[in-house]
């Protein structure tokens, strides 16, 4: 691996703070002083690779990063927040990415992991070779949600075909006690969203009333699922046709994460 | 190939013939619908993906068998494989538990875990020539950390019976594919034919996802079709609905 870091973010007094922070090229960590509010204790780290991307730390945290591998630990009562733009891989493109979660029974996290299907308005809709994305979160040293998506073109199907006409595909986890709240209001607004544009087919399938104009696929298509002993998590997959609407959810769904952050994901 | 002259050959049979003979029988039964494991009660999404209107047309239910089929290849016969090629009980239990880690989509975590109870119950009282059934069910059921999910199940009673790891695995894309076409025909979608006929095309592709996805160990378990698993999560939000996923 040619490129390596380390972060730790620790309680120091009343305040988290970075005690030690180093990366090589072509990673590097960059941590403003004042991204929020002093009010609030977060601390705000932005990462730049060659993909770019936005990843935000706070509280006791510490992980490794390297060119493909991000491994955190979550300590106790920390929480962990990874909000970065979605990853567009160009045609042909090969990607892959790997993170891992260590937490205890009071760590929280909160991990958006997102694709969209390259630079669709110039014709490039899911033409890259290879994407493949892992997210595993250990408790306790034992596994507690391991999911990797893999999107490769030239299988028996082509990723476009698998997609339909969706153009973005995005997971949100939320994990832990500091966003329980936030978890219990995603999962009602989803069903009441959902339930609105679920309908069964008003004369059977293979009649001709679904034929001709019909109604069209929702725009975005959301659901929520808890996962973990006693529903600690919660999982929300999201496909959509554009990328501003997932954006959209993001921003409306994750604004009660303004207090805790000093400011709103995804504005 | 080879079954067909076992079965011809049975006018003087030594032992493995014989043996090779039942196993024959065993297959056919553990693959057929009639072994009530409540694999009917499920359509792998297909209900949820209907009322999205993500399939509409008859002609849209052959793209989503061949998609669940994919899915089902990459993401659980890894699952299957490793059960099969070793049939024991430390084995089993380490799949289940990480299987139950893997499959995050609640709605497909209940069904597997309710069609692979079934299929654990069933097996380990039909199989009676197989006691470690029973023991490895009374064993797990006692200590309370195992789930049965289903495809590990489906792994360890084909090792347990003798069938190899690939034929193993072609008969649980086969069991899903007929489960997927027949929840088809009651939601009306196809009729009794032609869902006869669909399954005989789709036969080949899944030969080739099964080629393409087979003898994998489990860490190399991936999803490899995140709108349909975005789909099926959407059942329990379905307001009428016949299948429980």
């Amino acid at each position: 691996m040619e490129k390596s870091g380390k972060i730790v973010v620790e309680k120091v007094g009343e305040k988290s703070r970075v005690t030690r922070c180093f990366s090589k090229y072509p990673l590097k960590f960059i941590i403003p002083t004042k991204a929020g509010p002093s009010d609030i204790d977060a601390v705000w780290i932005y990462t730049l690779t060659y993909g770019g991307g936005i990843v935000s730390v706070y509280k006791s945290v510490a992980f490794n990063c390297s060119q493909q591998i991000m491994e955190a630990n979550i300590g106790s009562d920390a929480l962990l927040v990874i909000i970065p733009d979605p990853v567009t891989c160009f045609s042909t493109a090969r990607y892959s990415q790997k993170q891992v979660f260590r937490i205890l029974s009071d760590s929280s996290l909160l991990v958006v992991d997102w694709i969209t299907s390259g630079r669709h308005e110039s014709g490039e809709k899911w033409d890259f070779s290879l994407y493949k994305s892992t997210n595993h979160i250990y408790l306790d040293n034992k596994p507690l949600f391991l999911d990797t998506v893999l999107l490769e073109n030239g299988n028996v199907t082509s990723i476009a075909e698998r997609m339909q006409d969706y153009q973005v595909i995005a997971m949100v986890i939320l994990l832990g006690p500091k966003l329980q709240d936030i978890q219990n209001q995603v999962q009602e607004d989803v069903k009441k969203m959902m339930s609105e544009q679920l309908h069964a087919p008003s004369a059977g399938g293979r009649s001709k009333a679904c034929n001709g104009d019909g109604s069209a696929k929702p725009s975005l298509i959301a659901s929520c699922n808890s996962f973990g002993p006693k529903g600690i998590g919660v999982v929300v997959r999201i496909a959509a046709t554009t990328t501003e609407a997932v954006y959209r959810f993001l921003h409306c769904q994750l604004a009660g994460m303004e207090p805790m952050l000093g400011l709103c994901p995804y504005q | 190939m080879e079954d067909e002259t076992v079965v011809n050959d049975c006018t003087n049979q030594p032992s493995s013939t014989k043996s090779d003979s039942l196993l024959q029988w065993s297959k056919w039964q553990l693959i057929d619908s009639i072994l009530p494991t409540g694999g009917f009660a499920h359509s792998f999404g297909l209900e949820a993906a209907m009322q999205s209107r993500i399939v509409s047309h008859p002609e849209d239910l052959q793209t989503y068998v061949i998609h669940v089929l994919e899915n089902t290849g990459s993401l659980l016969l890894p699952f299957v494989y490793t059960a099969t090629t070793s049939p024991d009980l430390q084995t089993w239990q380490q799949l289940d538990m990480i299987l139950d880690a893997t499959l995050t989509n609640e709605i497909s975590r209940k069904a597997s875990i309710s069609q692979g109870s079934a299929l654990m119950r069933v097996s380990s009282s039909v199989f009676v020539e197989i006691p470690s059934l029973k023991t490895m069910r009374s064993v797990s059921l006692s200590n309370g950390d195992v789930r049965f999910h289903h495809a590990p199940i489906f792994g360890l009673v084909c090792g347990l019976l003798g069938f190899d790891s690939e034929t193993s695995q072609r008969a649980y894309m086969f069991i899903t594919m007929r489960d997927i076409i027949s929840a088809a025909t009651r939601l009306n979608l196809v009729g009794p034919l032609g869902a006869a006929v669909l399954q005989h095309q789709v036969t080949f592709v899944a030969e080739e996802l099964l080629k393409k996805w087979k003898n994998r160990g489990v860490d190399e378990a991936c999803q490899t079709s995140p709108l349909l698993d975005t789909v099926q999560g959407c059942h329990s939000y379905l307001f009428s609905r016949l299948f429980c996923s």
